[in-house]
């Protein structure tokens, strides 16, 4: 097991160091002068060149990169251009508002997708089964700012029911609670039609098995032959499922934070590329990886000590 | 396996999901703060970044700025341009060359930093005149020649020359506000996201970056105090967010999207006003002079015939915002009548044919944003009329403002552009921007004119209003003849606010936040 750690860590290692190269290589193809654009119409030349001396623009770009290579291995990402905070502090000031959101996406996804497949699946070839289907397909197909945006209307402006901006009182959870919804609900609904499609799927295989059918025969509750002997099988490739869904979840927070106004680190990106605040884009972009690498590197090391077969094929 | 008949999960319980749902949101209290009289909920389109006055970067900074160190002076509220004491008991221009100001007596800083005194003024002023210090506000006091200290509370400012702008648009702004040169210093000489020594009628206790800022009303400010006992700010970019924002509740007052400002008055928000503001900003059309097939100054005056700017308005902001004659907006002096080259589609085939330039194609570079996309539509259908293909090229903020750098990729390859400035009110604040010195800086047309960079500088000194206004008429005769610009709107101010609050606005709608008051 010690082995199989040893080498996913590594390649957990090597996938963050290309993802820093390629992340690197992409920003400086972006056009446009950070200087000119950070500091306004106002600035003069020498202005410009001081930031950019400042930023380490004048260095070569292989030196550029060495040193934020360097720097990201120490916790050290730089300092934002323009308030001069460290990055690592701007994006972890940020991070937990994307973890909430993504969990809430999560949440949703499960707690309306389970109960969906299993119901489409009980209900096999009925009307129920069919609703659920073009239901989970719906879902699937409409883009999830689209979805945002509806949500933002029906229950923030027309029933009033929830806020539509913001992300709640700091120190108040309940607050912000409320505030995590509609923003997690339009991050997690697309992933409640895969999710109740692979439920169906896995519970229709599974309710033809031969203890199911022991367990029918033998007069056992339907309760208990569902949840407790069907569910718990089918649900595990469910579980793989979400383990990919997270890392799209990431890229779907960025609209939710926009449309919603919350902060986080999708919106922090997406300010930072457009004042070309390249420090706390590379810094945001690195954090983001590093934190799916890492929820990987544990699903994959609980799945190697769950699994021998894992381990010795790695 | 056949379908079980008395599965648990049924339509009822997952209606009663939907129930507990809508619980949420009833037990959830949706009412605007403002109502209680207590807390003011506004939206600024960015978040700060920097609190010295000497190195903001946006509008949005400069507002809070102004509410928590006291200027030396103010603007004041309503339809007209005009300033009003902040700091100061008086605040007097003895001559062309020099002010003579008087500080309040009870005007203290936070954090320990005693009272205000003229030597913090003359610290605040010269720091941002100091070229070493390099502000990018050093032009608001380009003239200065000193701040003298007479006593504790008086001073005087005096000038090298006469600079005519500096009562509309440096005195009430950002850049006359008054740090503690104690707290200054403390802080190593420039003040970061934590404002230190604060001094005006409200303070700012708490941000949460992208999140929030909170203003608290200052308890030791003993002048006319804020309305509110707190003023959230959050910041949000999008304005038609920033709407949905205000419709559900969340937000007291915003600016809206210009095109959004006709649907906002058929139907308004409940409880919600809609305010429409004459802006000072200009859009036009440029035309880059040493770029071909614009490097023809006949090919240029066909454009301008070409363009029907009515229609690019109407479709661009539905009908909210009127045509403009120039880059001066009416009420300042130098706004024109009219331009001296307006909309004659057979003239423009006319000078076309003349040229030998039929089939021309060419790229209009905009900002990706829906109004400049329907305004480049048109403008694209109009040069079509005449035989010209337009191509639409939409660039993010990033590329755009840097398009016509000096030095950059496409500083060569720009042909056209639809630009935007907003302005202080003073009408050198929207010639400053073309003159040759700002070739490949901001004047992306590269229109090269002596003669209007001497106007310029004489408009600056010029204190007769009538001679003002000559000049600066004279200068957008100048572009239209140059034939590079196409000059559309200067847009309008859309202001959404709740009916509980009266908003306290410049002439131009930007918010003044110490002056919002509860109805």
């Amino acid at each position: 097991m010690l082995n199989y750690a040893i080498k996913r860590l590594g390649l957990a290692v090597v996938i963050v160091s290309v993802a820093m190269f390629l992340l690197f290589s992409m920003i400086y193809l972006i056009p446009g002068d950070p200087a000119s654009v950070a500091l306004g119409p106002r600035a003069t030349e020498a202005m410009k060149a001081a930031l950019r001396e400042r930023m380490g623009l004048d260095q070569p770009i292989w030196v550029q990169f060495w040193n934020f290579y360097s720097g990201a291995w120490t916790g050290d990402l730089g300092t934002e251009i323009l308030s001069e905070r460290p990055v690592l502090t701007v994006v972890m000031e940020q991070l937990p508002y994307t973890v909430a959101l993504i969990v809430g996406g999560i949440s949703w996804s499960v707690a309306l997708g389970i109960p969906l497949g299993c119901l489409a699946a009980v209900r096999r070839g009925g009307w129920v089964d069919r609703i659920v289907g073009v239901l989970s397909v719906a879902v699937i197909a409409v883009p999830s700012f689209v979805i945002a945006i509806y949500a933002l209307l029906i229950f923030a402006v027309w029933l009033q029911w929830l806020p539509a901006i913001g992300a709640g009182e700091p120190g108040e959870p309940g607050d912000q609670l409320v505030h995590l919804i509609l923003p997690s609900l339009a991050v997690g609904i697309g992933w409640v039609g895969y999710i109740a499609r692979m439920v169906r799927a896995s519970m229709l295989e599974v309710l033809e098995a031969s203890h199911i059918r022991t367990a029918y025969a033998f007069g056992l509750p339907d309760n208990q032959i569902i949840y407790r002997y069907a569910l718990s099988i089918a649900i595990l490739p469910t579980v793989t499922l979400l383990g990919i869904g997270i890392g799209q979840m990431l890229s779907s927070a960025v609209f939710a934070e926009i449309v919603f106004s919350r902060p986080g680190v999708g919106k922090l990106v997406y300010d930072a590329i457009l004042t070309r605040n390249f420090p706390v884009v590379t810094g945001a972009v690195l954090v983001t990886t590093a934190f799916f690498v890492l929820l990987n590197l544990i699903a994959d090391l609980i799945v190697g000590a769950l699994d021998p077969r894992v381990r010795s094929n790695f | 396996m056949s379908e079980t008949k008395h599965f648990p999960l049924s339509r009822r319980s997952l209606l009663a999901s939907a129930g507990a749902f809508g619980v949420v949101g009833a037990v959830y209290p949706r009412m605007a703060l403002s109502q209680d009289g207590k807390i003011l909920k506004v939206r600024s389109y960015s978040d700060i970044q920097i609190l010295d006055p000497a190195f903001r970067l946006s509008a949005p900074e400069g507002d809070i700025m102004t509410a928590i160190f006291a200027g030396l002076a103010t603007y004041q509220t309503g339809d007209e341009w005009a300033w009003k004491p902040m700091a100061v008991e008086s605040l007097e221009q003895l001559d062309d060359l020099t002010i003579a100001f008087k500080l309040r007596d009870k005007i203290g800083f936070t954090d320990g930093f005693g009272q205000m005194t003229a030597e913090d003024v003359k610290f605040s002023i010269e720091r941002i005149a100091d070229p070493a210090n390099e502000s990018p506000y050093a032009g608001d006091w380009a003239t200065l020649k000193e701040v003298e200290v007479k006593d504790t509370l008086s001073g005087v400012i005096h000038l090298r020359e006469k600079f005519v702008p500096l009562w509309s648009s440096t005195l009430p702004t950002a850049s006359c506000c008054i740090l503690s040169k104690a707290a200054v210093e403390a802080e190593g000489g420039k003040i970061g996201t934590k404002p230190v020594g604060q001094s005006g009628p409200y303070l700012m206790t708490e941000w949460t970056p992208k999140q929030r800022t909170i203003l608290k009303r200052n308890p030791d400010w003993a002048y006319e105090p804020g309305g509110f006992e707190e003023i959230h700010i959050f910041p949000i970019e999008d304005p038609a967010a920033a709407e949905i924002g205000f419709e559900a509740g969340d937000l007291d007052h915003t600016w809206t999207a210009v095109s959004s400002i006709s649907r906002l008055k058929d139907a308004p928000p409940a409880g919600g006003v809609i305010v429409e503001k004459p802006s000072l900003a200009y859009v036009w059309m440029g035309m880059n002079q040493d770029v071909a097939p614009f490097d023809n100054p006949n090919i240029r005056r066909a454009v301008q015939h070409a363009i029907d700017r009515e229609t690019v308005v109407e479709a661009a902001y539905f009908g909210a915002a009127t045509t403009s004659t120039g880059i001066i907006a009416p009420g300042l002096a130098g706004h024109r009548e009219a331009v001296l080259y307006d909309y004659d589609p057979d003239k423009a085939r006319e000078i076309l044919a003349a040229e030998g330039a039929e089939g021309l194609t060419v790229t209009l570079d905009i900002l990706n944003q829906s109004e400049r996309l329907a305004a480049a539509q048109v403008i694209q259908a109009n040069l079509a009329d005449v035989g010209i293909t337009c191509e639409i090229k939409q660039n993010d903020s990033g590329t755009f403002w840097t398009l016509g750098d000096k030095g950059g990729d496409y500083w060569n390859k720009l042909q056209m552009h639809l630009g935007r400035f907003s302005m202080q009110p003073d009408p050198s604040w929207a010639t400053v921007w073309f003159t040759p010195e700002q070739i490949g800086v901001w004047n992306w047309e590269r229109w090269n004119s002596p003669e209007f960079a001497e106007l310029h500088a004489q408009g600056l000194v010029e204190g007769d209003p009538a001679k003002r206004d000559e000049i600066y008429r004279k200068m957008q005769d100048l572009m239209d003849e140059g034939g590079c610009y196409v000059f559309l709107t200067h847009e309008v101010t859309g202001v959404l606010h709740r009916d509980t609050v009266n908003p306290g606005l410049k002439p131009n709608g930007e918010a003044l936040l110490a002056e919002f008051k509860p109805v």
